[in-house]
């Protein structure tokens, strides 16, 4: 039962390293203070006086906590839902206390009587907490069916029926004159297409999605002869670096249909892939024939089908973007660094 | 065909951008020689050395991929069609729902990549009675704009890119396409070409229409009943008058 709820069940609790996680959390919080605020506040400049008063105890306790989490995250992450859940809680708890404690007189207001204000205050942060993670793990469900849907989708665009066909009909023209040359295509053939239908791995190492993009180049070459050439710039990649597999393959191979193939005499297909701080650069560039019109639906549906799977792994810290020039285009694609699997 | 009647091997020509097709292709051919007389008379990796070479040699079939830089398949039917003699046309396509669909429905002959060796037998043994596609049913199954004219010349189909043109003057039966070296005649109607070609060029006039990308600015002059403007073009001194109907529309072209 437990491996069938691996593969089914999303990580229900969010990444809180995730600049987007910290970020909703900020705005979520403050929206429900703004709201509390309001409730209470019975003219405007009380809404500011409400608002500063709340604010004083609530933002240390709000950073400390996304502090602590963010610390705690991969702790968090090896326990089963439920325990992570009210170690959070209690975690959070103890912050706003200390914190409260910490704060004396300073937190206090003119309506306190006793400790009730530290029980009152706990209960505050324990409720919020409970329906930020709440709404996290709404999010999680409400998003894995698009994860699934994507990665079906993702399947079907990764192997294009056209360059399976002409692969095949490519072998089959050299199995009789050079069968040495038709193994190695039929072999790397395999190795493309396993990787295509494998179980979605999260992340791959670069330098394997880096040999299969050559794989899949060389049954191209195969097809196009000299028409294609390709220039790798990679002297500044990191070899450890880890990325979604079938990030490149695609870029490569909407490069090769709608780049190289429409052009009599081919081209060069440029990659760069780089490192930059903290930030992993993809790079792909090809020309393309200044008469023919793109087959934009095709191409469309690669790259957004890429732009849905990085941000439901990255979030807001993947970027993505696409440059048009005169006869020549090319794909930007920004990841964060990373050298463990999230 | 009387039974003592010589008969000459099947001449076939083939065009496919990609090499190992073109192997592929003799392979099988050779293969077929075996029960059925042919002989590949020559091959060409795109439409317009296909053009250049069957102006030389003739072939009774043309096995001819799709999906080619340059011109399509399809385009290149319809240009190879101006022919005195033109082939009868075997497409071969990795695949393609939309063509595969709109051949079956019209009846015309296609191979599926990878080929088998008994398809291409069976459509080579129809090809012998076969005719040649209508170029009306080509249009159909390719309705947007050519990337060439095709021009009959001296038996030779010469092929003038559609970017070059600067502009169209219909004459009596004929249309006059105009470049900035040269111009040729077609038989084509300007109505139709109006149709297939309104992205690039605009009507100036009951008979004339211009590439948009070519005006380069306007000038008085003109006869009665004219719109008593000249459009110049670009690359020729030549100027073209502006109908007083078709002024409003153009006025504001050129100089963009």
């Amino acid at each position: 039962m437990s491996s069938i709820n691996q593969i089914i069940t999303p990580t229900l609790l969010p990444n809180f390293r995730n600049l987007g996680t910290v970020l909703r959390a900020i705005l979520l919080v403050n929206a429900v203070a703004l709201f509390v605020a309001l409730t209470q506040a019975d003219t405007f400049s009380d809404l500011l006086q409400q608002l500063l008063h709340g604010s004083a105890l609530l933002q240390p306790v709000l950073l400390t906590s996304l502090l602590l989490l963010y610390a705690l995250a991969p702790v968090f992450a090896k326990l089963p839902y439920w325990q992570a859940t009210a170690a959070i809680v209690v975690l959070i708890s103890l912050v706003t206390f200390g914190l409260d404690v910490m704060g004396g007189e300073l937190f206090s207001s003119q309506s306190d009587v006793g400790s009730f204000r530290y029980i009152r205050h706990v209960l505050e942060s324990a409720i919020v907490i409970l329906l930020l993670l709440s709404y996290f793990r709404w999010r999680a469900l409400a998003l894995s069916p698009a994860r699934q849907a994507a990665r079906l989708q993702a399947l079907q665009a990764r192997i294009r029926p056209h360059f399976l066909f002409n692969s095949i009909n490519a072998v089959l023209a050299i199995v009789r004159a050079d069968p040495k040359r038709a193994e190695t295509a039929l072999e790397d053939m395999s190795d493309l297409f396993r990787m295509a239908m494998s179980e979605p791995h999260e992340l791959v190492e670069l330098s394997k999605e880096i040999e299969l993009v050559r794989q899949y180049l060389a049954l191209e070459q195969l097809r196009l002869g000299e028409r294609l050439q390709v220039q790798w710039n990679t002297d500044k990649m990191p070899p450890d670096a880890l990325i979604p597999p079938l990030v490149l393959q695609p870029l490569l191979e909407n490069a090769v249909y709608h780049g190289i193939e429409p052009l009599t005499d081919g081209g060069i297909i440029e990659v760069r892939i780089y490192r930059e701080d903290k930030e992993l650069h993809l790079q792909v560039g090809n020309p393309v024939s200044p008469t023919g019109k793109p087959h934009n639906a095709g191409h469309k549906m690669a790259l957004s089908n890429i732009r849905e799977r990085l941000s439901l792994l990255f979030d807001v810290e993947a970027d993505y973007q696409v440059e048009r020039e005169a006869g020549y285009y090319s794909v930007h694609i920004l990841i964060p660094y990373v050298t463990e699997t999230l | 065909m009387s039974n003592d009647a010589v008969i000459l091997p099947l001449s076939i020509f083939i065009v496919d951008d990609e090499a190992p097709a073109r192997a592929r292709l003799k392979d099988l051919l050779a293969d077929c020689d075996v029960q059925l007389s042919l002989q590949v008379v020559g091959e060409a990796s795109n439409g317009q050395e296909a053009l250049d070479k069957l102006a030389e040699v003739h072939a009774e079939v043309v096995l001819m991929d799709i999906r080619m830089p340059q011109m399509t398949g399809i385009e290149l039917a319809r240009h190879l069609n101006k022919l005195e003699q033109p082939p009868v046309i075997i497409f071969t396509t990795a695949y393609d729902t939309y063509a595969v669909k709109a051949f079956e429905q019209r009846a015309i002959d296609y191979l599926l990549k990878p080929i088998r060796l008994g398809r291409l037998f069976e459509a080579l043994s129809r090809a012998r009675d076969a005719v040649p596609i209508r170029t009306e049913i080509l249009q159909e199954l390719m309705p947007e704009a050519r990337t060439h004219l095709s021009v009959h010349e001296r038996g030779k189909v010469i092929l003038v890119p559609i970017e070059d043109v600067l502009y169209l003057r219909a004459e009596m039966k004929y249309v006059t396409v105009r470049t900035a070296e040269r111009e040729y005649l077609v038989e084509e109607s300007l109505t139709a070409m109006e149709r297939e070609f309104s992205i690039r060029f605009v009507r100036i006039h009951r008979s004339c229409l211009v590439a948009k990308a070519a005006i380069v600015g306007f000038e008085k002059g003109g006869d009665e009943g004219e719109s008593g403007w000249l459009v110049k073009l670009q690359g020729i001194s030549e100027t073209l008058p502006v109908s007083r109907r078709q002024w409003a529309g153009v006025k504001n072209l050129g100089s963009i």
